[in-house]
């Protein structure tokens, strides 16, 4: 099967040093020819013609950024190349593609082998998978950390008995292609587990290589145990030549500018990972059907104990021997269930893991130094949480680096250091897990979003904004002051899709900058999304529960502090701002409920931008509750994001701050359009 | 026996005989497949949801879980409860049905037996004049002097009050 020349070309630009000008000259032609390849799609030869140019700006100038440029370009052509002909292979194909009439450099294989024998325990495959997950997530921080220190003799040894156990275990289980390829990859780990060579510049590189096609290899194992249709594989033999043999490719310990260092981060890490295979060896595998299962029937146990502590009869005929029993099965309760959300907590290292790899990338892309480091990486929060916290981090750190830091020419002469600092710091507060952001970049232009925020129409004219509401426009949706559209960020959909996941996930993101020091992004999550803190109150007879985190205070206000205004509904004056009154019995339309504001009690809710006074009748005490979807099926209920089962075992609603005040805002917008 | 020819309309394939669990609506007598029905519980607090269809009536906690609450007169459009129908309020049941890949309750006015029935008993629902409702009418029960109408319950719940589940994210 003859190679694509795109997959040649991405391996050789990759390779080629800065002043092995044979191999340049040979890159140049090479992409002048995929350029005018008439068997490749139109923006694929547009991407070799930027990389042409690009290639000859270096060849000009000498400047490595051109280089780099090119080589980002070229490898991204190979990758939408080598898509291409995937997707074309596939046989669920988009049915309203055209049929291709270029001929592919490759045969359509529809009939590829199989990458485990059909004899194979499904059971071992799986574990098989997972494992060695583990084992290449662990060689991968290990590698990062060579990088900047290459002495590291736990960490090679990490990596090598990664790569080690893998192929042992592929050999047994007879998934070929992953054996002989852990056993190149071996070949060099073995060099330098033995000294001879050190996991730096070429090596190093070569080093990630291998572990990215490893995974790689991991995940289409993945796929077909799945039972999906098999993509084309990558032709592995350049890069296992380059294993075995990197000194005949001019691979070599040469250092390009590492732009990746971290001293303090090396220590936590090795400190954390020897805590880390201490774990390993004493912890179960649980299903996690069956963990939820169990959190689930302790969370019942916990409703009906509660229930029962609640009920009348108990209350009144209080027996003080079985007060005291009562009180001890609470206790105990109370600990299981606090044991049992805490088998959920998983802690934030994975993901710290992974912004340290996309740190170290994006900086290489962008020609950044960046310190990168991350504190704090035992936090704990609920698993589903730390999927879902994980993207938004990804993108604000990518912003960071690529937006944020200046170019080291740039530092210099505002008189930084030349290295960029780039901090992710979490830690449990308050019943929130707080991830803050912080890089000692260029900061926020002020100028440039208000006026952005002016042409969006987002800013009412003429009215002061603090520069708290001036940075948070950043998060509206179409948003990007970026000059240039990069490849990386700057499209102007991150932001505002970064503030929806959060608010998914019922927390709140703030941003302070200074201009010409930085910026920090804040992010705030509670800590489980099940158990949340709530005040529990009621109109007329109906019951609604208001979410702790979102009140401000609470109040019975005076005549003199309510003001009606024609046309804008009723307002709660305090002592520097006009509040809207919003009257839960009559959005929620209950009969009964008392008329007199002053005779009632005003909750201070907030969602982060907008604040309201409501009304309810009574305010009935403070509880901890369950937050349950009301039914999956059901119409989306306005003003209710949910059921908390009560202490008497009723259901009461929970009062979506969030969407009511967003309405709430809306509708002051129409009018304002109106007006 | 009225020999009934029925038009082809599109109507859902005629009840299979089999167990069906018998309740009593609005002064008239339903069948549901036994294998849909999850449980019979009595009557619980039923919490309101604002600006809902009629037809739900709110939600109520069955140990621990959060289900929603349909009112079968409202959602068969039957006509709706008189006051003084409310001696008769202590048999109202509620039967928890699987519908659409979600646990529902159905408020019933009080609920039969299980009966078994056969083939032979069921006779093609007719094609009436108004015919609004009676896609969820799968066929007609005789047996003795008892007439039943057989439902399919997913059909008899509407689609606005409990639609399909997509993958929701967190509650």
């Amino acid at each position: 099967m003859k190679r694509p020349a795109s997959a040649e070309v991405a391996e050789l630009a990759s390779s080629c040093r800065p002043d092995d000008h044979e191999a340049l000259v040979h890159l140049l032609d090479a992409v002048a020819a995929l350029s005018a390849d008439a068997s490749l799609p139109p923006p694929i030869r547009a991407l070799y013609s930027g990389a042409h140019a690009h290639l000859d700006a270096f060849a000009v100038s000498g400047d490595p950024k051109s280089l780099d440029a090119a080589r980002a370009v070229i490898v991204a052509a190979a990758r939408r190349a080598d898509l291409r002909q995937a997707l074309r292979a596939e046989p669920s194909a988009a049915p309203d593609r055209p049929a291709s009439a270029q001929p592919s450099a490759t045969s359509d294989a529809p009939h590829l082998p199989r990458l485990v024998p059909e004899t194979c325990d499904p059971v071992l495959v799986t574990e098989f998978i997972s494992e060695s997950r583990e084992l290449l997530q662990g060689a991968e921080s290990a590698l990062l950390i060579l990088e900047g220190d290459p002495d590291d003799v736990e960490a090679v040894n990490t990596v090598f008995r990664a790569f080690h156990t893998i192929k042992g275990t592929s050999t047994y289980l007879g998934v070929e292609l992953v054996a002989s390829f852990a056993h190149n990859a071996e070949s060099l780990l073995v060099r330098m587990r033995d000294r001879s060579i050190r996991c730096v510049g070429g090596y190093a590189g070569l080093a990630l290589q291998a572990s990215d096609v490893l995974t790689d290899l991991l995940r289409r194992v993945q796929r077909e145990m799945e039972g999906a249709a098999p993509l084309p594989l990558p032709d592995l033999a350049p890069l296992e030549a380059r294993l075995t043999k990197p000194e005949q490719f001019g691979i070599s310990e040469e250092e390009r500018r590492a732009a990746w260092r971290t001293q303090a981060d090396h220590d936590r890490e090795m400190a954390g990972q020897r805590r880390g295979t201490a774990n390993l060896e004493t912890s179960v595998r649980v299903r996690t059907e069956r963990l939820d299962r169990l959190i689930e029937t302790v969370g019942e146990l916990v409703i009906a104990q509660s229930v029962l502590a609640q009920d009348n009869a108990l209350a009144h005929t209080i027996d003080p021997d079985l007060a005291r029993k009562l009180a001890h099965a609470s206790k105990i309760l109370r600990e299981l269930q606090s044991l049992s959300m805490s088998m959920r907590m998983v802690p934030l290292r994975g993901t710290f893991h992974k912004l340290k790899r996309m740190a170290r990338d994006v900086a290489h892309r962008t020609g950044k130094l960046v310190t990168f480091d991350c504190i704090g990486d035992e936090t704990e929060v609920d698993k589903t949480l730390v999927d879902l916290i994980g993207d938004p981090l990804m993108h604000m750190l990518r912003n960071a680096i690529d937006h944020g830091v200046e170019t080291p020419p740039e530092r210099q002469t505002a008189g930084k250091a030349e290295a960029g600092h780039v901090t992710v710091r979490a830690c449990q507060a308050g019943g929130n897990v707080v991830v803050e952001l912080t890089d000692d970049g260029r900061g926020l232009n002020r100028a440039r979003i208000l006026r952005k925020g002016e042409q969006l129409g987002l800013v009412p004219a003429g009215k002061q904004l603090t520069d708290a509401e001036v940075y948070a426009l950043i998060f509206a949706p179409g948003f990007s002051t970026a000059e240039q559209v990069t490849d990386l960020s700057g499209r102007g959909v991150g932001l505002d899709v970064v503030k929806q996941s959060i608010d998914a996930l019922r927390g709140s993101i703030d941003v302070t900058s200074t201009p010409g020091q930085g910026s920090t992004f804040t992010i705030r999550v509670p800590l489980t999304l099940a158990i949340t803190d709530g005040l529990l109150t009621r109109v007329a007879q109906e019951r609604y529960v208001i979410p702790t985190a979102q009140i401000l205070f609470s109040l019975r206000p005076t005549r003199a502090a309510l003001s009606t205004v024609l046309g804008s509904g009723e307002l709660l004056l305090l002592k520097d701002e006009a509040l809207p009154i919003i009257r839960l019995g009559r959005l929620f339309g209950v009969e009964g409920a008392r008329q007199a504001p002053d005779e009632a009690i005003l909750v201070v809710v907030t969602d982060g931008t907008t604040r309201a006074a409501l009304m309810v009748d009574d305010v009935l005490g403070q509880q901890q509750f369950v937050a349950k979807s009301l039914g999956r099926g059901l119409p989306p209920a306005h003003g209710v994001s949910g059921g908390a089962i009560l202490g008497d075992g009723r259901v009461g609603l929970i009062f979506d701050v969030h969407s009511v005040l967003a309405a709430l805002r809306a509708d002051a917008r129409a009018d304002r359009a109106v007006a | 026996m009225v020999e009934t020819h029925p038009s082809p309309s599109s109507r859902p394939s005629p009840a299979a005989p089999g167990k069906f669990l018998t309740f009593v609506v609005a002064g008239e007598e339903y069948g549901i497949e036994i294998l849909r029905v999850h449980e019979i519980i009595g009557i619980l607090p039923i919490t309101r949801i604002p600006r809902m269809p009629r037809a739900l009536r709110g939600v109520v906690n069955l140990r621990g879980k959060v289900i929603p609450i349909v009112d079968l007169r409202a959602a068969l459009g039957l006509s709706p409860e008189r006051s003084s129908d409310s001696h008769n309020a202590i048999e109202t049941c509620i039967v928890v049905v699987q519908v659409r890949g979600s646990q529902v309750g159905a408020l019933v006015d009080a609920v039969s037996e299980v009966v078994s029935i056969a083939a032979d008993q069921i006779d093609p629902a007719p094609p009436f004049a108004d015919s609004s409702n009676t896609p969820c009418l799968t066929g007609i029960a005789r047996a003795g002097d008892r007439v039943r109408l057989l439902l399919d319950i997913e059909e008899a719940i509407p689609r606005d009050v409990m639609g399909e589940i997509e993958n929701a994210a967190v509650a």
